[in-house]
């Protein structure tokens, strides 16, 4: 497993009035900025390999396939190459891909990893046979939803800015009310399901904070907590704390940085109701300091953050105790200049970033990377329509595709607005479009997940 | 490279299974350049799933595309239920998955499996339904379960699942037996390595929560040992977090004010410490010859001290913290000038 692998998994000052530019940048980038820039050309490169196929190294992530498309599309994204630079028809069969992989039965409707479980179709197989599924133990097997993989396809889809007019939302409500344990946990698939096992039998896939977080994400994205017991769920969150004040992964198990930010996230995420507001899930202010001082002990001396005290940076941590900090309104105790350094460092001189100097890279660590840019440096906001900008070329001719990654001058670094102070092309190279900490999606895409996911009762 | 296994279908046992190739549509994402032998073991797998066939054969498939991909986590869950499903003998699975644990002890899988495992043991073992799956009583199978997690700490002292595992075994079976030889496993991994925060963090754990055990019912002498043992950790090598959030989580789980520590801490948040190294004083071990000091970590508590005093001593606390963001700690420049802050603001609420 990786550091904290989600195969399974966010800045500002959002304020009423929306998103203002954090103070942070005016004294942690403005003097003496020398960083190489950030090589979004090579980022985008590394990512957009990674989605035409993976080497045979790679077979562990086959029952994961979605999450790697999430984090290779979501780069895509932060780097502010979608739509607009990706050619449109890769656009539609991203879409396509992913819409193959949805899955709806009894218990509910979702996404499965990938068809690591399905077989060619029955009439290219054998025309003669009948194909009648509740007869077909396998059936079950390869249709199976998984809940971490339906959160990462419902961000990659508003990515790619789907209606969702195919998905069934009234069955998503249903997979996370099957999912959900006694002791207030999600189980990763339904129980019984693709399987003569029933409920509560030892033949469960693990349960822990992972999927709980995405049950949580899916259920604020359809604006609709009928499928999520919250009060246990949250009672299950709590007893993930450690005495060093962060969180672990179940009850009892050692604070990690990736856990924290799951375990953070969610507690933020969790609705009001009448028998218990919002608030009284939230952490006391003593509770609150504890965390906040635990997670920027975890940043190290090299700039990088670590994921458990005594361990090395992990760029990957950047991003999990990074949005933790933002997520409790603490990302001003950051050293934002160190952390950007200690992500200079990480990228691979052929594209993508890796874990740490010297390492190679992959999509989960790029993709988290950039997430924590997102957070810690992102884009000012655009300059009004009038203002005279640098034009951009957006012919086809220097549309980023898989064939030619290479020379694309037009994905080079947003330019400076000219509302705030010169900016040189290095500096621009590090901005990154803001990120909801949250949900961990671009802002614009949390909102169009929102809006287009919000699950109309009545 | 080892030498490509005989395919399947030129296995007679295997002649009636008709195998299944993945369904791939043209324009896949993130496709995975299979070798031939998974893709090999795998159609075999959905072949055997789609008739729903539970037999011997099947573990040694199963198994086959787990050591391919322990991640694959249909081809466990199935693995699972035919073993169930045939009443496999139990001890036999959980010495093959011993070397497949520590080969792939960073896997959930792995892990898991070794929990439904267990699970089921002690459920047929309590139940006694007479199923043959395992001939040991639960304290023996937890023990050895116990030397195969300190076989797999040895590659790896840090692996977060085989830790998880270890903690998550002790609080299934509870068992006093189990308990009490935990914190001479806790000191030996300590001793190879005294930043080990998972060896820490399992002390505590061991310690403060899971109930109180024979023995141990004495809570004032626990807390004294504990105390005891921490700070002599500390005065070996003063720069260790795990130790400082050790003594921050003892004193807060039994609500004792941070102040009782203050003699012990003062020695190390100063570059020459005024304390006389022949006198033996447990109590407040000084810091070790060469030690670097002062001690950021020791600053910081008793800066933490001198907030909780209140009043004047607040004055004291934001010195403390200029000199980390100035000098100790500079990474943290802005966290420190914060609680300088915040302190001052105190302050003047006071006033």
């Amino acid at each position: 497993m990786q550091p904290f692998s989600f195969y399974s998994y966010p800045y500002d000052y959002t304020t009423s009035t929306g998103y203002s530019y954090p103070y942070s940048y005016s004294d942690s980038m403005d003097e003496d900025f020398n960083l190489p820039p950030l090589a979004r050309i090579g980022h985008a490169g590394h990512v957009k390999r990674c989605l035409s196929g993976l080497p045979d190294s790679q077979t562990d992530l086959d029952s994961s396939r979605l999450a790697v498309a999430f984090y290779c599309i979501g780069s895509l994204d932060l780097l502010g190459l979608i739509p607009d630079k990706i050619a449109q028809g890769d656009l539609d069969l991203w879409r396509e891909w992913i819409w193959e992989q949805y899955v709806s039965g009894p218990n509910g409707a979702g996404f499965r990893p990938s068809p690591f479980m399905t077989p060619l179709p029955a009439s290219s197989q054998n025309p003669s046979s009948s194909s009648d599924p509740s007869s077909d133990p396998g059936y079950e097997y390869a249709n199976t939803p998984h809940i971490i993989m339906t959160y990462t396809a419902l961000l990659t889809l508003s990515i790619l800015q789907d209606d969702f007019s195919r998905l069934d939302k009234a069955g998503l409500v249903r997979l996370l009310r099957a999912c959900q344990r006694a002791d207030g946990s999600f189980g990763t698939v339904p129980p019984g399901s693709g399987s003569t096992s029933a409920p509560g039998s030892v033949t469960e896939t693990e349960s822990d904070l992972r999927t709980l977080y995405c049950a949580f994400v899916i259920s604020s994205l359809l604006d609709c907590w009928d499928g999520v017991d919250v009060d246990r769920a949250v009672r299950y969150v709590k007893g993930c704390r450690t005495y060093e004040g962060g969180y672990g992964i179940s009850t009892g198990y050692e604070a990690q940085g990736g856990t924290t930010y799951i375990a953070l996230a969610s507690i933020y995420l969790a609705p009001s109701s009448s028998s218990s507001p919002s608030n009284s899930y939230r952490l006391t202010p003593t509770e609150k300091s504890q965390t906040i001082s635990w997670l920027v002990r975890m940043q190290h001396s090299e700039g990088g953050f670590c994921g458990r005290t005594n361990k090395s940076p992990d760029a990957c941590y950047c991003f999990w105790c990074g949005a933790s900090l933002k997520i409790l309104d603490a990302d001003h105790l950051v050293d934002t200049r160190a952390l950007l350094s200690f992500v200079a460092d990480c990228q691979f001189k052929y594209g993508g970033i890796a874990k740490a100097p010297g390492e190679t890279p992959d999509p989960y660590h790029t993709y988290l990377s950039l997430a924590a840019l997102s957070i810690y440096s992102p884009r000012p906001p655009s300059p009004p329509p009038s203002a005279p900008s640098q034009p951009v070329s957006s012919s086809p001719s220097t549309t980023l595709t898989t064939s030619s990654i290479s020379a694309s001058a037009s994905i080079s670094a947003p330019q400076p607005s000219h509302c705030h102070p010169p900016v040189d092309a290095n500096k621009a190279s590090w901005m990154l479009e803001p990120l909801d900490p949250l949900i961990n999606a671009r802002k614009g895409t949390a909102r169009w997940a929102r809006e287009r996911l919000k699950l109309s009762t009545g | 490279m080892s030498s490509s296994p005989i395919p399947y279908a030129e296995q007679p046992e295997w002649a009636d299974v008709v195998p299944l190739p993945q369904y791939e549509s043209i324009d896949p994402l993130a496709p995975i350049l299979y070798t031939n032998e998974y893709k090999d073991a795998t159609d075999y797998l959905r072949g055997i799933v789609k008739v729903g066939e539970k037999s011997q054969r099947v573990l040694k498939l199963t198994e086959h595309v787990i050591r391919l991909n322990p991640a694959h986590y249909s081809a466990w869950q199935y693995r699972c239920e035919t073993l169930l499903a045939i009443k496999a003998p139990l001890d036999v699975e959980l010495k093959l998955m011993d070397e497949i644990a520590i080969k792939h002890m960073k896997t959930y899988q792995v892990w898991h499996h070794r929990r439904l495992l267990m699970t089921h043991l002690l459920r047929s073992t309590e139940t006694d339904k007479g199923l043959q799956t395992s001939s040991r009583s639960p304290a023996q199978i937890a023990t050895s379960e116990l030397t195969l997690i300190a076989r797999t700490l040895a590659e790896d002292s840090k692996n977060y699942h085989t830790w998880s595992y270890r903690q998550w075994l002790l609080a299934f079976f509870s068992d006093d037996s189990l308990w009490e030889r935990e914190l001479d496993f806790v000191d030996s991994m300590l001793n190879l390595d005294v930043r080990n925060n998972s060896a820490w963090h399992h002390r505590f754990f061991v310690v403060f929560q899971n109930g109180v055990r024979e023995g141990e019912e004495d809570r004032d002498r626990i807390l004294r040992r504990e105390l005891i043992y921490v700070k002599q950790n500390i005065s070996l090598a003063p720069n260790n977090a795990s130790a400082w959030n050790y003594v921050r989580g003892i004193l807060d789980f039994n609500k004792l004010p941070y102040s009782t520590l203050a003699p012990f801490v003062q020695p190390y948040t100063v570059s020459h410490p005024d304390t006389l190294d022949d006198l033996v004083d447990l109590e407040n071990p000084p810091p070790s010859r060469g030690a670097q000091l002062p001690c950021p970590a020791a600053i910081e508590f008793l800066a933490d001290v001198y907030e909780r005093e209140g009043g004047d001593s607040v004055l004291k606390a934001t010195e403390l913290w200029k000199t980390l963001g100035n000098e100790h700690d500079t990474i943290r420049k802005r966290y420190w000038e914060f609680r300088v802050k915040e302190g001052l603001r105190t302050i003047q609420a006071q006033s």
